[in-house]
């Protein structure tokens, strides 16, 4: 197998690496494909999705990458996963296992990673990882991968440190990047000086000033994140999600027919592609629980739930539900809701096995939830007994923080608050999980604990359900002296 | 999901604080080590130098790293059950039958290439140059297993 640049293509007629600079090469990672037009859009597909954030045009441009060489093992793997069809994801995965014996072993490595981490093998997951990472630590899309992945496992420290460490400080993309997983951990300090950097880097480009926007959000400055949000449609006006962001800043500030007003004048000047356009048609609906208008929200979810279903996207469908069935005020409506997310669950189409697997995690831990709600300790126990095998079986961390997030609940139910903390702390970045963790604390005489746990809880600003259901009401009860005295004492110093 | 500010890869994920991160900690040895499963109670005596063979006859040799660091106090509450400072004086007391290495890096490469050595690393530091022990029948990030939580 022949190795050479971009720059001096030598056609040998077999499966040609193509690499991108002859001075770097030994330390990128090769990109196995016959064409060299399918590396040039791949390379471009870096330039439009990781470093400007146009996720819908590098599709494309993988798509026609993938027409020049249908065997760019690579390419399908990255097509798989900033696919926004559900569909495509899944058969794209499935052509990166079936082309991997044509790619060289980093890349089978980096192949094999995701399939692992989409069945759950956690450990070959990262061992597939750091095998990657080993040989090309200063590859910029085995950074980005690297450092994305394990954000997601909330290896926030370690992620970061990747990126630090890769010598690729001047990467418009890997800045963003590691921008957002320093705010994760607010050290927006740090994220702040990635974003200034970003900003100098694409000046002409939106996404520095969305990203910027987006970052200020999490920090709590809302006036100032609308500026940057502007911003960036003033650059481009069709950069759809600085509309949106707009619209979720709003609701965020607990303006809600604002909200509204902004997401209706997104939908209604762009065509979003079917992922995203579900995004923010649940953000919107959203808008409704914040203002307590159940019978609005309902119909807000239940138009998405019936559009999901429409397109055969199950495991959408089926989290649509489940999000319905969180803020009932009734709860005999609540298992209504987790019943049909179970029977949209069981048709699975169009989802990866992995994400059913955590989405049934998330019903289960649902159904606790509400069991516990009325009260019903032995069907509370029956669910966690199920989540907890689910658990055993999968090796897969979301799974896994849905178990500890489930048995807190029922152990903190029952009052056993030492118990429930080591399940709770395993879950601390779910809302709910943090506002029982607080008192939890507090109930142990831990007022330290209890008040940092309150402080992320009051500071949390993202725009999700479990947001909107808890930490409005966690910041009023804050302020009002006849809330609860655990969770007002918990935060005094708000 | 992330909105695509960065580009949209899967889920969302939310802003914490600077919250301490569950940790979990593997059990690593050699790939020519044909053990694979341990009983708690015989990390603990391992860890402790309580045990000093492998059943095959090899000697125990353990490496870790500084047992008074933040990321290893896992292993000081479940296993030495000793405090940072009593940890260190045992380390120090025990020089033939425990190492410390200054990284989880240093660590795999000592497991990697010293038959019947025993490491404790991080999680998401794993190689594929190493066995991965099960504890009690488990591995990390199964519910139960002993060297996971804050």
């Amino acid at each position: 197998m022949a190795m050479i640049s971009k720059v001096g293509l030598v056609l040998i007629g077999v499966v040609l690496s193509f690499r991108s600079a002859s001075a770097q090469t030994a330390t990128l990672l090769p990109l196995t494909t016959k064409s060299a037009k399918a590396h040039r859009l791949l390379e471009q597909a870096w330039d439009l999705g990781i470093d400007q954030v146009e996720q819908e045009k590098a599709i494309r441009v993988l798509r026609k990458a993938l027409k020049a060489d249908p065997n760019f093992a690579m390419a399908h793997e990255i097509l798989a996963q900033i696919s926004l069809e559900p569909s495509e994801q899944v058969s794209e995965r499935q052509k990166a296992t079936a082309t991997k014996r044509n790619a060289s072993l980093a890349e089978q490595a980096i192949i094999d990673w995701f399939q692992n981490a989409a069945d759950h093998n956690l450990i070959p997951a990262i061992t597939n990882m750091n095998d990657a990472l080993r040989q090309y630590p200063h590859d910029r899309w085995v950074v980005y991968l690297s450092s994305n992945w394990l954000a997601k496992q909330t290896q926030y420290d370690r992620a970061a440190a990747i990126y630090e460490h890769s010598g690729m400080t001047d990467s418009p993309g890997l800045m963003n990047n590691t921008a957002y997983t320093y705010a994760s951990i607010r050290q927006f300090d740090k994220a702040f000086i990635l974003m200034d950097k970003y900003v100098a880097a694409l000046p002409k480009d939106a996404n520095p000033q969305d990203s910027y926007a987006e970052i200020l959000r999490m920090d709590g400055r809302f006036e100032k994140a609308i500026e940057h949000y502007k911003a960036a449609l003033t650059i481009n006006p069709g950069f759809y999600s600085s509309q949106f962001g707009i619209a979720d800043t709003y609701s965020l500030m607990g303006d809600q027919v604002r909200a509204r007003q902004e997401y209706d004048l997104g939908f209604r000047k762009f065509s979003l592609p079917e992922l995203h356009r579900i995004q923010w048609r649940t953000r919107e609906a959203i808008t409704y629980v914040r203002d307590g208008n159940i019978t609005a929200a309902d119909a807000a979810f239940q138009a998405i739930a019936d559009h999901a279903h429409t397109k055969k996207m199950s495991q959408v469908e089926a989290d649509t539900y489940r999000q319905m069935a969180m803020y009932q005020p009734h709860s005999h409506q609540a298992l209504l809701f987790l019943a049909k997310a179970e029977a949209a669950l069981h048709e699975g189409s169009n989802a990866m096995p992995g994400l059913i697997q955590q989405e049934l995690a998330q019903i289960l831990r649902a159904r606790v939830e509400l069991a516990l709600r009325i009260a019903d300790e032995q069907t509370a126990e029956a669910n966690l007994a199920e989540l907890a095998a689910l658990s055993d079986n999968s090796n897969d961390k979301l799974i896994e923080t849905a178990y500890h997030g489930a048995a807190g609940a029922l152990l903190f139910s029952g009052q056993d608050y030492k118990d429930a903390v080591l399940h709770l702390e395993e879950d601390i970045h779910n809302p709910l999980s943090l506002k029982l963790l607080v008192i939890a604390y507090r109930q142990m005489g831990d007022i330290s604990e209890s008040k940092q746990v309150g402080d992320t809880l009051a500071d949390l600003n993202d725009p999700t359900l479990e947001q909107a259901i808890v930490v409005p009401a966690f910041r009023k009860c804050i302020q009002n002296a006849a809330c609860d005295s655990i969770i007002k004492t918990a935060s005094l110093q708000h | 999901m992330q909105n695509g500010r960065t580009i949209a890869l899967a889920m969302w994920m939310i802003a914490v604080s600077s919250l301490v991160h569950a940790k979990q900690l593997a059990i690593v040895t050699d790939t020519a080590n044909t053990t694979t499963n341990v009983s708690a109670v015989d990390l603990i005596k391992i860890i402790n130098v309580k045990i000093h063979n492998w059943p095959d006859g090899k000697p125990v040799t353990v490496i870790m790293r500084d047992p008074g660091a933040s990321d290893m106090q896992l292993v000081l509450h479940r296993i030495l059950n000793m405090t940072s400072e009593q940890a260190r004086a045992f380390v120090q007391a025990h020089k033939s039958g425990i190492m410390v290495a200054d990284s989880d890096d240093a660590v795999l490469r000592f497991v990697s290439s010293n038959p019947g050595a025993i490491g404790i690393v991080d999680l998401y530091s794993l190689t594929k140059n190493v066995n991965v022990l099960k504890i009690d029948g488990k591995l990390p990030v199964e519910h139960g297993y002993l060297l996971s939580g804050n």
